[in-house]
C-alpha cells in the first residue's frame, strides 16, 4: 500500500507521499507521516512495514550523528544509503527481512541525490523514483512530466500530481498529500 | 605508604606517576629508525630511514599503503609497526564495506589511538611503535602522528625515531607551506642525514591532494 515519490532537481530534492495507512481492506489511519526527516539535509520516504522503517531510520539517525561527531563532517547521502542498505541486507540474510522500500533523498557537498533502497539491500541512484502500491500510476505522471532541468518549486508540483493521480485509482493510497523539499547546501567558503 | 614501595607492587604507575610501560615503549620508539612526515596544503610526504643490514638481506619495507588514499610509516619494533599497519588496513576496508566510501584520515588516526590506548590499560605490553599517517579526504591532505600511549597529533611536520629532536629542528627551520614535492623530499632526507651524521637510505611515499592518491616513491640506493 502507499504511494511515495522522490525527485532530484537542479537545486535539491523533493519527496512526496500520501497519508493513508491500510489494515487489510480497512483504513487504519488517515494522517500518517510517511516522510521522515533524518536531519536538515537528509530525509527518507517510507513504503511497507512502518515499524521496520521506523527502526531503520532510528539507527540511521544515530549512526549519522555519531559519524559526524567522530570525523567532523557528516555522512554523504550515498554513505547514509549504503548504511541503511546494509541493515536491510543483514535482515534478508537472517530470514527476517525488514519489510520496507525506502526512498532516501538528500543533499551533500556533491549535490542532490535520490536513492531507492529496498529489503533486498540493493540501492539504485535515480533521477526520480516511486514506491508502494500506487507507484505504477505515479510513475506514469513522473515519466511524462519529469525533465532534468526542473527545480524544487516545479518538482513539488509534479510530486503532488503524481501522488494525487495514484490516490485516484489505488485503494491503498489516499487521504491527502505530504511534500518535503530539501534545497542544496551552498558551500561556505573556508576562512 | 612511601612512593617507592608502591612502585614495587603496582605495575603500571612509576614513582613519578608516569606509566612506566608506556614510557619504555616511547623509549624504544626513540631508538627506532628516523622517520619523517611533512604536509603542505597540496601534498604530504612520508620518509623513513632504512637501517643498513647485511648485504645479502633485503631491507624491510618502511612505507606502507593503507588504502588508495592513505599511507603510513612508523618507528619502533618492526613487528609492532606491521601489526598496527594491518589494523589500519582492516579499519579502512571495514569503513568501505559499511559506507561504500574511502575512510577519512581522522577516523583512522582515532581508531589507531583507541587501539593503542587499550594496551595501556591492561597488563600487557604496549606496542613499541609510533605511526605517522598521511591521507587525503574531503577535508584535504592530513598528517597525523600516533604514539604508543594513544596520544595523537595533527600537524604539518613530524619526526619520530632516532635523533628525532635534531631532525625536527631541521624540518621546523626549513618548513614552508609552499614547498614543492621535491623540496619536501629533499628536506626530509637532509633532516635524516643531519640527525644520523651519515648519508642514509631513505624510503619515501607521497599523498596528493585533488587526486587523493598515495604512492610510494621507488628509492635509489645510497640516495
Amino acid at each position: 500500500m502507499t504511494t511515495i515519490v522522490g525527485i532530484k532537481t537542479k537545486d535539491g530534492v523533493v519527496l512526496g507521499s500520501d497519508k493513508r495507512a491500510s489494515k487489510g481492506f480497512f483504513i487504519g489511519s488517515k494522517i500518517v507521516q510517511k516522510i521522515a526527516k533524518i536531519d536538515e539535509t537528509l530525509a527518507v520516504a517510507i513504503a511497507g512495514q512502518l515499524s521496520d522503517a521506523e527502526y531503520i531510520i532510528k539507527v540511521a539517525k544515530a549512526e549519522r550523528r555519531l559519524m559526524e561527531l567522530r570525523r567532523g563532517f557528516p555522512l554523504t547521502v550515498k554513505e547514509s544509503t549504503r548504511l541503511i542498505a546494509n541493515l536491510a541486507y543483514s535482515g534478508l540474510r537472517n530470514y527476517q527481512p525488514y519489510y520496507v522500500e525506502l526512498l532516501v533523498a538528500g543533499v551533500d557537498q556533491h549535490g542532490a541525490h535520490v536513492y531507492a533502497a529496498d529489503m533486498s539491500g540493493a540501492i539504485t541512484s535515480e533521477d526520480f523514483a516511486s514506491s508502494g502500491s500506487g507507484s505504477p500510476i505515479a510513475y506514469g505522471v513522473l515519466e511524462s512530466l519529469y525533465n532534468k532541468e526542473i527545480k524544487n518549486e516545479q518538482a513539488k508540483e509534479i510530486a503532488t500530481r503524481a501522488v494525487a493521480a495514484a490516490m485516484e485509482r489505488d485503494p491503498g493510497s489516499g487521504n491527502g498529500i505530504d511534500v518535503l523539499a530539501i534545497p542544496t547546501i551552498t558551500m561556505e567558503v573556508a576562512a | 605508604m612511601s612512593e617507592s614501595s608502591n612502585a614495587g607492587r603496582f605495575p603500571f604507575y612509576g614513582p613519578q606517576g608516569r606509566l612506566v610501560l608506556v614510557d619504555s615503549a616511547l623509549e624504544a620508539v626513540s631508538r627506532g629508525s628516523t622517520t619523517i612526515g611533512i604536509k603542505t596544503p597540496k601534498f604530504a610526504i612520508l620518509s623513513s630511514q632504512i637501517k643498513p643490514t647485511h648485504p645479502l638481506i633485503e631491507p624491510s619495507e618502511k612505507i606502507f599503503s593503507i588504502d588508495y588514499h592513505v599511507g603510513a610509516t612508523g618507528a619502533g619494533y618492526i613487528g609492532d609497526i606491521l601489526q598496527l599497519i594491518d589494523t589500519l588496513r582492516l579499519e579502512a576496508q571495514k569503513h568501505k564495506l559499511t559506507y561504500e566510501s574511502p575512510i577519512d584520515t581522522d577516523s583512522l588516526a582515532k581508531h589507531l589511538s583507541t587501539y593503542l590506548h587499550n594496551y595501556t590499560t591492561y597488563a600487557v605490553r604496549p606496542q613499541a611503535a609510533s605511526i605517522i599517517l598521511a591521507g587525503a579526504d574531503e577535508t584535504g591532505v592530513q598528517l597525523y602522528q600516533v604514539d604508543p600511549s594513544g596520544t595523537f597529533f595533527r600537524g604539518s611536520g613530524f619526526v619520530i625515531g632516532q635523533a628525532s629532536d635534531i631532525a625536527l629542528d631541521v624540518v621546523t627551520k626549513e618548513y614552508s607551506a609552499d614547498l614543492t614535492q621535491q623540496q619536501a623530499i629533499d628536506l626530509s632526507k637532509k633532516a635524516i642525514e643531519k640527525a644520523l651524521g651519515e648519508k642514509p637510505i631513505v624510503e619515501t611515499g607521497i599523498v596528493l591532494a585533488g587526486e587523493n592518491t598515495f604512492h610510494k616513491i621507488p628509492f635509489e640506493k645510497g640516495n
